[in-house]
């Protein structure tokens, strides 16, 4: 439903795009055919692909423990644990959030949620795989996890010792 | 919006990118062995459920991935290269950074839209700070997600204490690389 209504939005924005080029400059459009035919050959195969390997992976992963897992620890232990977890847990943020929800239920403090959240959002290994990776480069990813890697923690340490 | 004013300096580049590269033998050779890796611990059968299944997602995201690319191939025709550099480009300041991130909390879509949207933006003359900002602005504080995921599973108190220690991150990471582009310049 979420990807129809998306796709919807989308393709509104799109033909509202061509539609104003094609009113105002309407020699571009074979330029835009162009490039919208390139960079979809040069997206398809490596998104196919990515998808594929990211849910193969995500089947090896032992998702149902992780909740359990960071639920149940606490401190700076819990912190580094759910920042770990959170990089690892694959799939939309239908599962991450539900994942996270449970932990609270289970037990898990803020700070350890904290981190989980902002690691599946900054360093996501499968969002990585499956699209950042393949479409930005190893450079744009690298760079970005790099900096990034030390968010999950610092706003995890941050609630520790405010709460 | 603008128009491009010069005709021959066409904004953006089409930078022809090798059809296969490091990154995509990288994912194949992962797809390969987690694959092989299912078939032999879960079954033939689990595995060709997950590959019909991930398949088929592939295939119900194209028309969104279509639409996401024409708009990110129309974008440098409909505004100029100077205006999209005054914007998001490399010396664009803090104020670019912030717009990025903006533009990366604000815009509805998933990973198939963010991603060829930042990389029409970053060949129309935003630098790769801004890219980065643009990424870190939606995984971090992008609404949709947020307003209709987030809210949904977590207490509001907690989200907008997230949200609220999340703010300043992607132009922090915008400077940071920049910075970091900059003295690697230097070094050359």
């Amino acid at each position: 439903m979420n990807i129809l209504i998306g796709t919807l939005l989308l393709w509104a924005l799109a033909l509202f795009t061509l539609a104003h080029l094609r009113r105002h400059a309407p020699d571009r459009l074979p330029v835009v055919w162009a490039r919208t035919k390139s960079t979809m050959t040069f997206m398809v195969p490596r998104i196919v692909v990515g998808l594929v390997g990211a849910g193969f992976m995500a089947e090896l992963l032992p998702v149902g423990r992780i909740e359990q897992i960071f639920g149940e620890s606490s401190g700076l232990t819990g912190v580094g644990l759910a920042s770990i977890f959170g990089a690892l847990t694959p799939g939309g943020p239908f599962v991450a959030f539900a994942i996270g929800a449970a932990a609270l239920k289970a037990g898990a403090g803020w700070a350890a949620l904290m981190a989980y959240v902002t690691a599946w959002s900054v360093v996501n290994l499968n969002r990585s795989i499956a699209y950042e990776l393949p479409l930005m480069g190893r450079q744009f990813l690298l760079l970005r996890s790099f900096i990034s890697l030390p968010l999950p923690l610092v706003l995890g340490v941050v609630l520790l010792l405010l709460v | 919006m603008h128009m491009a004013q010069d005709p021959h300096t066409p904004p953006g580049s089409s930078t022809p990118r090798k059809l296969i590269d490091g990154s995509f033998l990288f994912i194949i050779a992962l797809a390969v062995a987690s694959g092989l890796a299912v078939w032999l611990q879960k079954g033939p059968e689990r595995f060709q459920e997950l590959l019909t299944r991930d398949l088929g997602l592939a295939a119900v995201l194209m028309p969104k991935i279509l639409a996401g690319v024409l708009i990110a191939s129309a974008l440098p025709f409909l505004m100029s290269r100077e205006r999209i550099l005054a914007l998001v480009g490399p010396d664009s300041g803090l104020r670019g950074l912030a717009i990025a991130t903006a533009a990366g909390a604000i815009i509805p879509g998933g990973p198939s839209v963010t991603y060829p949207l930042t990389i029409g933006l970053m060949a129309a003359g935003a630098d790769l700070g801004a890219g980065v900002a643009l990424i870190s602005g939606w995984v971090l504080l992008g609404l949709n997600r947020t307003l209709i995921w987030e809210l949904t599973f977590l207490p509001p108190e907690f989200v907008a204490a997230r949200v609220g220690m999340s703010l300043a991150a992607p132009v922090l990471f915008g400077l940071a690389v920049r910075h970091f582009m900059a003295r690697r310049g230097e070094r050359q």
